[in-house]
């Protein structure tokens, strides 16, 4: 699967730009500016994904993250007071041991995630041992059969077509739980974001309770 | 646009040689590369967690940490389909499920900091320790 011209451009650019994209996220003093950091970041993310050939989980995550989930973000930032964030006059890190001890056991997480990505991927190649010439080879034969795209210089892949059919095919149980998951979690908020007032208007109180 | 060309142009030039082909392995990413962008992401997330005082970054964090897990399983499908493997779609389902979570986690995730703030005025992690003792 190694990209090459312009795919590995792509990536490039697109993989720093999610990581200082998430950096700015953390780093941002106010909340509205992570929140568009982080969209930047999903949005490269997205592309990322396309260059790894998932098209429908790319337009997915810009749909469901970018559109559903950082507006409902952005929703509760304004809710919230953040003032004193925006004005620099308060701290917006733990304080400084917890940021030390924190950090230290990052740059051991990194390194130890650094090395086993090294290693395993080492194991990887041992187990199959196909450079990446043969195996892009093999796969623009397997890509022959599809139809070519309207530039010509690819095909048009069925990658969608079988993520679709196997979520009904192979995952239709798993599916049909994130759907109840789904209504839980939009029960679950309303009943959570709603106020006391709005609480004593339900049916199942007494409607003198302000009252008493 | 122009030294975009000359880029590519150098890093065709660059495969006869060696020296130049090692750099092109370098250069070309591969799942390994995916991967440690994923890794970083996550790092990142993680720190995003453990550092900040305001709970709406926190959640913010979360979701960087998720995304990164759904860029290894895409990178992961994607190494599987080349290597000729008929299920390694499953990878791309699993994203979706992620995707799934995530979203109905933000959204009890923001209905408990709107319930949170009602009470204590406050979006400060360190000042809500009702439960410490």
């Amino acid at each position: 699967m190694t990209l090459s011209g312009y795919e590995a451009l792509f990536f490039w650019i697109f993989g720093l730009a999610a990581i200082f994209a998430g950096l700015l996220t953390v780093m941002a003093r106010n909340a509205v500016h992570s929140a568009l950091f982080l969209i930047s970041s999903l949005v490269s993310v997205a592309a990322l994904f396309i260059l790894a050939r998932a098209e429908f989980i790319a337009g997915v995550q810009i749909l469901v993250y970018v559109g559903g989930v950082m507006v409902l973000f952005l929703f509760v930032i304004m809710l919230v007071n953040v003032g004193a964030e925006e004005r620099g006059s308060d701290e917006i890190f733990n304080n400084q041991r917890q940021v030390t001890a924190s950090l230290i056991f990052c740059l051991l997480l990194v390194g130890g995630m650094l090395y086993s990505i090294n290693t395993g991927y080492r194991g990887l190649q041992a187990r199959y041992p196909a450079t990446p010439d043969v195996v892009a080879a093999q796969e623009s034969i397997r890509d022959q059969e599809h139809a070519p795209s309207a530039t010509g210089s690819s095909r048009i892949t069925n990658d969608t077509e079988s993520v679709g059919s196997s979520l009904y095919r192979y995952a239709s149980l798993p599916f049909e739980i994130a759907s109840v998951l789904l209504l839980v979690a939009i029960i679950g908020s309303v009943m959570l974001a709603r106020t006391l007032k709005q609480e004593a208007s339900a049916d199942d109180v007494d409607p003198d309770f302000e009252s008493r | 646009m122009f030294s975009c060309f000359n880029i590519l142009s150098l890093i065709q030039a660059a495969e006869t040689t060696r020296v130049g082909m090692m750099k092109q392995a370098a250069l070309n990413p591969d799942l390994s590369k995916f991967l440690v962008i994923g890794a970083l992401l996550f790092i990142i997330g993680v720190a995003g967690v453990l550092t900040r005082r305001n709970i709406i970054v926190i959640f913010m964090s979360i979701e960087l940490i998720l995304n990164a897990a759904n860029l290894n399983f895409i990178a992961f499908s994607r190494y599987l389909s080349a290597m000729g493997d008929v299920d390694a779609v499953a990878g791309q389902i699993f994203a979706v499920f992620v995707i799934v979570v995530a979203a109905a986690e933000a959204a009890i995730g923001l209905g408990i900091v709107i319930a949170l703030y009602r009470n204590k005025e406050t979006i400060w992690v360190d000042e809500i320790d009702l439960l410490k003792w």
